[in-house]
C-alpha cells in the first residue's frame, strides 16, 4: 500500500512539474518580445512570430512530457529493487535519466529568457550565447557521467566484459565523429589568432577547447561507452520474460543518448544566433528531439513491465 | 533432512523460474510462498508444490500475453513434483567403483 502511494506520489510530483515548466515556457514564448531580425527575416507580424515559435515548440513540449513521465517510472522501478544486488545501478541510471529528462527544458527556457533580453541589450548577446552554451553542455555532462556509472556497475555486477572488435569499432565511430566535429567547429575561428572572440560562440579558441570540445568529447565517449554496455548487459542476462522488458528499456536509453549526443553536435556544430531560424538545423533538431521523447516513452514502458515483474 | 529437502525444491523451483524471470526470479518465488502459501519459502514442500504451480501461472500470465512460454514454464516446475524414484541397492552397487 505505501509503495503504491509512493509510486503515484513521484508520478503526480513530476507531472505537477512538467506542467508547471510547459506553463512558463508557453507563456514566455507570448509574453516576451518577438525578435525583430527574425520576424524580418521571414516577414512576420509578432504574433504570427510567436505562434509559429509555440508551434515548433509543441514536438518539445511532448518530448518533455514523455521524459518526465520515463524518469519518474524508472525511479518506481529502481525503489522497487533497492535492496537487491542490481538496485543501485538501476537507481543511478534513474538520476542520470533525471539530469537528461531536465536538459531539454531547462536551457530552453532559460535561452529564451536570455535571448529575449539580448534583443534590447545587443551588448548582452554575447553573454547569451555563452551561457546557453555551457547550459546545454553542463546537463547532458552530469547526465552522461551517472548513467556511464550505472552501465559500467551493471556490465561488472554481470561479469562481462566487451569484445576488442566492439571496443574497435566504438574508438573507430568516436574518432570520426569527434574529428568531425573539431573539423566543422575549428572552421568558425580565426585559427591565426587564438585570443580572438570574433566568432560565433564568443570565446577564444583556447577556452573553447578546454571548455566546450574537450567535454562534449568526453561526454560523447561516456554515451557512446555506455550506451553498448547497457545494450551488452540485456542481452546476456538471464531470463526470457525479464529480457523482454529489459530491452524496452534499454533501446528507449540508447536512443535518448544517441539523440542527446546528436542534439549536443548539432548545436555546436552549427552555432546558435538567438533567434528563429527556418533551417534543415530546426528540422534534423526536431526530429531528434522526438526520437529522445520515443526514448523516453519506451524507458516508461520498460520500467512498468519491470515493475510489474516485482509486484505480481 | 525434510528442510534440507525443502530447501533443495525452493532452489530447484528459484533455478527453474531463472530461466524466465532472471535475476527477479528469487525474489518472485519468495513472493508467490509467501502470499499464496502464507510460509516462509525455504519451508516450501513438494505437497505445496502444485498449488504454487497454480499461482504462477496466474502470475505470469499477467506479465506475459505469450500462452506457450506461460505453459512450457508450468511443463518445467511439474517435472519437480514428480516424485523421485529410489535408487535400487544393486544400480547403487553396480556404480560403486
Amino acid at each position: 500500500m505505501t509503495v503504491k502511494k509512493n509510486t503515484s506520489d513521484i508520478t503526480g510530483r513530476v507531472i505537477q512539474r512538467y506542467v508547471i515548466l510547459a506553463a512558463l515556457y508557453t507563456l514566455l514564448i507570448f509574453l516576451l518580445p518577438a525578435n525583430t531580425t527574425a520576424m524580418r527575416e521571414h516577414m512576420l507580424t509578432p504574433l504570427q512570430y510567436k505562434v509559429l515559435l509555440f508551434a515548433i515548440g509543441l514536438p518539445s513540449l511532448m518530448a518533455w512530457l514523455a521524459a518526465f513521465i520515463g524518469y519518474a517510472r524508472l525511479h518506481q522501478y529502481a525503489d522497487s529493487i533497492a535492496d537487491t544486488s542490481e538496485g543501485p545501478s538501476f537507481k543511478q541510471l534513474a538520476k542520470g535519466s533525471t539530469w537528461l529528462a531536465w536538459s531539454l527544458p531547462i536551457p530552453i527556457i532559460l535561452s529564451l529568457l536570455f535571448n529575449a533580453y539580448a534583443n534590447g541589450h545587443s551588448d548582452f548577446r554575447p553573454t547569451a550565447i555563452i551561457t546557453s552554451n555551457y547550459l546545454n553542455l553542463l546537463f547532458p555532462l552530469t547526465a552522461l557521467t551517472i548513467i556511464g556509472f550505472a552501465s559500467r556497475a551493471l556490465t561488472a555486477s554481470a561479469q562481462l566484459s566487451f569484445s576488442v572488435a566492439r571496443a574497435r569499432s566504438i574508438i573507430a565511430a568516436f574518432v570520426v565523429a569527434g574529428l568531425a566535429y573539431c573539423y566543422f567547429t575549428f572552421q568558425r575561428f580565426d585559427l591565426s589568432s587564438f585570443g580572438s572572440t570574433d566568432n560565433p560562440y564568443y570565446l577564444p579558441l583556447w577556452l573553447m577547447v578546454i571548455t566546450v570540445i574537450i567535454p562534449y568529447l568526453y561526454v560523447w565517449f561516456i554515451g557512446l561507452l555506455s550506451a553498448y554496455e547497457i545494450a551488452l548487459f540485456s542481452k546476456n542476462v538471464k531470463g526470457v520474460l525479464y529480457r523482454q522488458a529489459l530491452r524496452l528499456l534499454v533501446f528507449g536509453l540508447i536512443a535518448v543518448v544517441v539523440s542527446s549526443i546528436a542534439l549536443q553536435y548539432i548545436n555546436t556544430v552549427s552555432p546558435r544566433v538567438g533567434y528563429l531560424v527556418l533551417d534543415y538545423k530546426l528540422l534534423l533538431i526536431l526530429l531528434f528531439r522526438i526520437l529522445t521523447g520515443l526514448g523516453f516513452v519506451l524507458i516508461a514502458v520498460g520500467a512498468n513491465r519491470l515493475k510489474k515483474i516485482e509486484e505480481v | 533432512m525434510t528442510g534440507a529437502n525443502n530447501t533443495l525444491l525452493y532452489t530447484q523451483v528459484v533455478r527453474v523460474t531463472h530461466v524466465y524471470l532472471g535475476p527477479a526470479a528469487d525474489r518472485f518465488i519468495a513472493r508467490q510462498v509467501e502470499n499464496h502459501l502464507q510460509k516462509p519459502p525455504e519451508d516450501m514442500s513438494k505437497k505445496d508444490l502444485l498449488s504454487l504451480i497454480d499461482w504462477i501461472k496466474v502470475a505470469v500470465s499477467l506479465l506475459t500475453d505469450d500462452s506457450e512460454i506461460v505453459e512450457e514454464y508450468a511443463l518445467q516446475l511439474h517435472k519437480l513434483a514428480v516424485p523421485t524414484k529410489p535408487k535400487s541397492k544393486a544400480k547403487a552397487k553396480a556404480k560403486q567403483p
